[in-house]
């Protein structure tokens, strides 16, 4: 027990995962559930408690802090990863094993982080990881893609890094805390580690490299990557930044935006990489609420997504594995080959929609009440229309348009056993989460006086639910639904992949034209200089003609007389 | 891989006719339960209890947020290799 008592969290998976390169093919996508199984298990022994705390350089640091947050964090990590493991034991690649579980562990790790550098080594630790999982796809657009999302994510580190230093220099510490202080503005350190905080946690206008590489990821690597990076950004603001009043206010955006980009995205992948953004904004703004409830709410409903929202890539992983493609005006009808699948993604869809006895009622109404009870009309309007919204791209798109819609005539097998495994664990997570809500809400933070199915939350939630359904069908009906086309629909990364280059490729051939003519000109003049220097200094020339002795004896007598005049003056 | 059979349940036109007679029921029920219960602890007064408050706000919300969405296609739909070409 000692010994087991003394092991990081998260090392186990780690050093497991550089251990499977030694075995062979066959065998490593078991060991890779194998160990995510143990971790778990001796993550499950660990007591609340903090350990490996030692100096280095005059700094002191402490590896491991375990208390309530780290631990559920923990937990559903470990969930996410063993369903993510079985859903990937038919994968015969190596480098995606490895990389998969060197990312949980690092994911795991920063979880229980208990300093600002500690976290920043695991912090980077899981973005060189998942990069792999985005390079492993193998094509050039997605190299592309993954070299964006390094450079972006070890930027973060980088900030991170700097306000680690930042709090060094002003209060001799790095220890992980609560950066806000009541009635003050942040310090330097707290705004950069912020903003590193918000790059992970795709914070409006920072958001960009989620729905850039998520969707271009490998079927199985997306379940993965969905799951830690972004949730461990969460994590990371409820400890620095709980309670941070403008985070409500980025929450609110971040619930609204990604809801109207998702009606006109044609590639499903690419609408839950919005829709995953819509659901953090949820949790922001029950971060920047920071009261009680919205803690337990922002925290209930990282777990319960985490589930629901690896469910969803999970079946859309599924049917890019069978068909090749997960774009809506390619799939459709896609019921009657892939039966299990759909209902897979049909639970998946109603838990994030907040449908009463699945998971995502009794955590997103969480925070919809803490709203509420702190009488932020606005925020609660907002929620209330990002629900709409959920319900709009992942509750009805994303199902209706990959499995039912017109029949695309696509024929495939149903996806590989595992996989439904896999979909069929976290679905009845979702509905033992909906159903057995009081097993999550006792692991919560703090002490839960919340009753999720009162008549008033039934029944509202589901008028508000039922009659968007109505008026999806009022819109197809009428034709005034915008049907699904094939095309790229630009967002911030337009700005670096487009307008800079763009900015940066009109300045050079400015400096070109500029540069051409000075040099154009200034060859024009030498070329002048040295024609004339020829027409004078030849035999001809003025100078370089032969002179007569008299001429000569003259022009020196003339000189000498002015020399001895100015000599005289 | 292309062959179309038979439509299953989903696809016959009257399963659908019953499928959305159902959803307009629901719908109907859900807003005359509001006559049947009376919100404990209203936050936000008459609003929040305003007779089938969420329903409507639901049906608008989602209409408002698809047409949005047909706005924004017209501003930043671009052709499906946007950013393959030129390279």
């Amino acid at each position: 027990m000692n010994v087991v008592a003394s092991i990081p969290p998260g090392l186990l998976m780690i050093v497991g995962g550089l251990l499977l390169i030694a075995v062979p093919r066959r065998f490593q996508s078991v060991g890779a559930l194998v160990i995510s199984v143990l971790s778990l298990i001796s993550f499950w022994m660990l007591p609340e408690q903090d350990f490996g705390n030692f100096e280095m350089f005059g700094v002191s640091l402490n590896v491991v802090r375990i208390d309530k947050y780290s631990r559920i964090f923990g937990i559903v990590f470990h969930f996410a990863a063993i369903l993510a493991s079985i859903y990937a034991l038919h994968v015969r690649d190596a480098k995606q094993h490895v990389a998969a579980m060197i990312y949980a562990g690092a994911a795991i790790g920063a979880a229980c982080a208990g300093d600002l550098v500690t976290l920043f080594v695991y912090w980077e630790l899981t973005a060189i990881s998942s990069v792999v999982l985005v390079w492993a796809t193998g094509t050039e657009t997605s190299y592309r893609a993954g070299m964006r999302y390094l450079v972006i994510q070890v930027a973060s580190g980088v900030l991170l890094l700097s306000g680690a230093i930042f709090q060094f220099v002003q209060t001799g510490s790095v220890m992980f805390g609560n950066f806000v202080v009541p009635g003050e503005s942040l310090s330097p350190a707290g705004t950069l580690v912020l903003l590193a905080f918000g790059i992970k946690c795709a914070f409006p206008l920072l958001h960009n490299w989620l729905q850039d590489s998520y969707p271009k990821a490998t079927p199985t690597g997306t379940v993965f990557l969905s799951a830690f990076t972004t949730k461990l950004a969460v994590y990371s603001l409820i400890r620095g930044f709980a309670g941070y009043d403008p985070l409500i206010t980025v929450g609110c955006v971040m619930t609204l935006f990604p809801i109207v980009f998702a009606v006109i995205e044609n590639d499903l992948r690419r609408v839950l990489a919005y829709s995953l953004n819509n659901q953090l904004g949820f949790m922001v703004v029950g971060i920047g609420i920071g009261s009680e409830l919205a803690l337990n709410g922002t925290v209930a409903h990282a777990f319960c997504h985490i589930v629901y929202k690896s469910l969803l890539f999970m079946s859309m992983g599924a049917v890019l594995f069978r068909v090749g493609t997960t774009k809506a005006t390619e799939l459709g009808g896609l019921h009657k080959s892939m039966p299990w699948t759909t209902l897979f993604c049909v639970i998946g869809a109603a838990s994030i929609s907040g449908f009463p006895l699945l998971s995502g009622f009794i955590s997103k109404s969480m925070i919809i009440s803490a709203a509420a009870e702190e009488h932020q009309l606005w925020v609660w309007i907002v929620l209330l229309i990002a629900s709409a919204g959920v319900m709009e791209h992942s509750g009805i798109k994303i199902p209706f348009f990959a499995f039912f819609a017109h029949d695309s005539g696509i024929r495939v097998k149903e996806a590989p056993l595992n996989m439904l495994v896999a979909m069929g664990l976290a679905s009845i997570m979702c509905i033992g989460l909906g159903v057995a809500y009081p097993l999550l809400y006792r692991m919560l933070p703090f002490d839960v006086d919340y009753h999720p199915y009162t008549v008033t939350h039934v029944v509202t939630q589901l008028q508000l639910l039922m009659f968007a359904a109505l008026a999806f069908v009022f819109l197809m009906k009428t034709g005034l639904y915008p049907e699904e086309k094939r095309a790229t629909v630009l967002d911030v990364d337009w700005v670096y992949r487009r307008a800079l280059p763009q900015l940066v490729r009109g300045l050079r051939g400015t400096i070109d034209v500029v540069d051409g003519a000075v040099r154009r000109d200034t060859t024009v003049v030498l070329r002048s200089v040295y024609h004339t220097a020829c027409r004078t200094f030849n035999e001809n020339g003025i100078l370089g003609r032969t002179w007569s002795s008299s001429t000569m004896t003259f022009w020196a007598t003339v000189l000498l007389a002015i020399c001895l005049v100015i000599y005289y003056l | 891989m292309t062959q179309h059979d038979d439509p299953s349940w989903f696809e016959r036109p009257a399963n659908i006719r019953w499928m959305i007679r159902g959803l307009v029921l629901v719908c109907v029920a859900l807003v005359l339960a509001d006559l049947f219960y009376e919100n404990p602890h209203p936050h936000f007064g008459k609003l929040e209890t305003f007779f089938g408050f969420q329903a409507w706000f639901g049906f608008v919300a989602f209409v408002v947020v698809v047409f949005l969405g047909r706005i924004l296609r017209l501003l930043i739909s671009k052709p499906e290799d946007y950013y393959e070409r030129r390279r």
